[in-house]
């Protein structure tokens, strides 16, 4: 078997990868795939402590389903207010989303 | 498995269902408003008179005194968010069938939030309440401003929730379980590692975005300038309490070994939470926004409790947290039904509202002044518990700083009441203010004076309700 510390590096890594997309892109629609990458990198974090830790019982897999069910919703609904957002303004850039300031 | 212990949850589920029936066979929209206060105040009467107490599922959801408290206290919340939404809605919002079941659906999520004895329950309930905010945030549909306080909203909440995910990863990971009390016991029997440092500070980062702590506050006053105000409302009251039950509830039966590794996390967030968002507050200009910041400050008192978490500081942080939703209903009603009347948003627009209605000038400053924290008001009393409890456990220096604070915040409340009795006003003419708000001001500002004075009864229902939670002194 894979070590553990392999996997949880992986997950860790997606994680990352996610968060960078979130602060570094400005496209909303990006935006929201790194979200979803973070997500993922959590459900793979949740598997791997089942499987490694925790085997006689399914937390961690349930755990894991949790988490794909409410990304899934998530991002319906993210899409439906970005859609909006995209009518009235005409960009679905979120830098440009500052008609409020401090 | 006894049903019978979640009568009023499964009641709520009902009545979010009978409203979206009812929105469909019913022409007059207005009639859903007071449909659902009325159901609420059935669902109030239901659950007072619901005694029983256990275990769900083996723990997946505690049903105590301390479930039994919110269940009281977040349906009594949204019954004066839905009274003082009805115009607000009529005027200015399209689809009130949908906007009062997302109130109730999101009131049940916090109810569950604070029975849930289990890390899935919690998240799920969770992301529950946070489904319906994001829709009521970006509910004026053609408002460039909602839209955008909904998008940054989901975008920034999401984050944060993946981080708690991470968090909660973690703790599962070490521990091996996600029922708060078998990870307490697995916490006390490992003591602490680098595996449970992290998760505990990614737990603390995804909770202390939802109860709106510094640093992860930048979403607040965004959500709330953009949102419409009834649900700027709820977000900042009712929502924030939520975090904050969900908080207690699992630092107390779950990480209370690890008091030693988040506790001077949170003195960290408390005193950073008190200062940003008071002085922030001060250069203010639009009411809701000082409100935002004005609310950040409030959690920054409650956090400062919670990272001396023991039984009389969660005494005095219920306590401090009824008041200020007391006291944060009457702010807010008093903002939505003035915006309703004259659409004044800005401080100026505040100018001489005590010669156009008397009432709510003097609702407004009793508020303020509780927020502030002068005696005779709720705000007085409940801090003073509050900051004598944490100043009981060794937290004299927090307790100091957040005394200052209180100082400060007086200073930007005294702007706002000198707007509303010393300016001189733009617009002649009194404002009508609807019988029912009347009605529901004057009963919310007898509750901040009663609360101000005698405040024996309540906390002694709040000294019931934190014992389920086993904390010691």
């Amino acid at each position: 078997m894979i070590p553990i510390q392999q996997v949880l590096t992986i997950s860790a890594g997606l994680f990352c990868l996610g968060l960078y997309v979130v602060l570094a892109r400005r496209n909303a629609v990006l935006v929201l795939m790194g979200l979803e990458l973070m997500l993922n990198g959590v459900a793979l974090n949740f598997i791997t402590f089942a499987v490694y830790r925790d085997p006689e019982r399914f937390l961690g897999q349930i755990f894991a389903l949790f988490v794909i069910v409410v990304a899934a919703a998530e991002v319906g609904l993210a899409l439906a207010i970005i859609l909006r957002l995209y009518r009235l303004r005409r960009t679905a850039n979120v830098d440009e989303a500052n008609t409020m300031r401090w | 498995m006894d049903l019978g212990l979640v009568v009023p949850e499964l009641l709520l589920t009902a009545f979010v269902f009978v409203i979206f029936t009812v929105d469909l066979l019913s022409s007059r929209k207005r009639v859903l408003g007071y449909l659902s206060a009325v159901l609420l105040v059935v669902l109030l009467v239901v659950t007072v008179l619901q005694t029983g107490t256990g275990d769900l599922s083996g723990g997946l959801y505690l049903v105590d005194t301390y479930t039994h408290f919110f269940r009281v206290f977040f349906p009594a919340t949204t019954l004066f968010v839905v009274l003082f939404s009805i115009d607000y809605v009529a005027k200015r919002l399209r689809y009130p069938g949908e906007y009062y079941s997302l109130l109730l659906m999101a009131t049940l999520g916090m109810v569950l939030m604070a029975g849930a004895g289990e890390l899935i329950t919690a998240y799920v309930s969770l992301e529950l309440v946070n489904f319906c905010l994001y829709v009521l945030a970006a509910y004026a549909k053609f408002d460039t401003k909602s839209n955008e306080a909904g998008v940054k909203y989901i975008i920034l909440s999401v984050a944060a929730s993946a981080l708690l995910l991470l968090g909660i990863g973690y703790l599962y990971g070490v521990t091996g379980s996600t029922t708060f009390r078998e990870i307490a016991a697995a916490l006390a029997q490992q003591g602490s590692s680098a595996g449970v440092l992290a998760g505990l500070v990614l737990i603390v980062a995804g909770l202390g975005f939802k109860v709106a702590a510094v640093p992860f506050h930048m979403w607040t006053p965004d959500v709330y300038e953009g949102a419409p105000t009834p649900v700027t409302a709820f977000i900042s009251i009712a929502s924030k309490a939520a975090g904050f039950v969900l908080l207690i509830r699992l630092f107390s039966l779950g990480l209370m070994p690890a008091i030693d590794s988040w506790g001077p996390l949170l003195q960290l967030l408390a005193a950073a939470t008190m200062t940003v968002g008071n002085l922030l507050a001060i250069q203010q200009r639009n009411i809701r926004r000082l409100l935002a910041y004005s609310s950040i400050g409030q959690a920054g008192y409650l956090l400062m409790g919670a990272a001396f978490l023991s039984e009389s500081t969660v005494n005095g942080i219920l306590l401090h947290m009824t008041g200020y939703t007391v006291t944060g209903l009457a702010v807010f009603l008093c903002v939505t039904v003035y915006q309703n009347l004259t659409g004044a948003e800005d401080l100026e627009g505040y100018a001489g509202m005590a010669q156009r209605s008397p009432l709510l000038a003097l609702g407004m400053t009793m508020a303020l002044f509780s927020l502030a924290g002068l005696p005779l008001f709720a705000g007085f009393t409940t801090k003073f518990y509050l900051f004598t409890a944490v100043a009981g456990h060794g937290g004299l220096g927090l307790v100091a700083l957040a005394v200052v604070n209180s100082l400060v915040s007086l200073y930007y409340y005294l702007r706002v009441v000198r707007q509303i009795y010393i300016a001189e006003p733009a617009a002649t003419g009194r404002l009508e203010v609807p019988r029912i708000l009347g009605t529901a001001l004057v009963v919310l500002l007898v509750l901040v004076a009663l609360a101000g004075v005698y405040p024996y009864p309540l906390a002694a229902i709040i000294s019931v309700a934190v014992l389920p939670l086993g904390l010691p002194g």
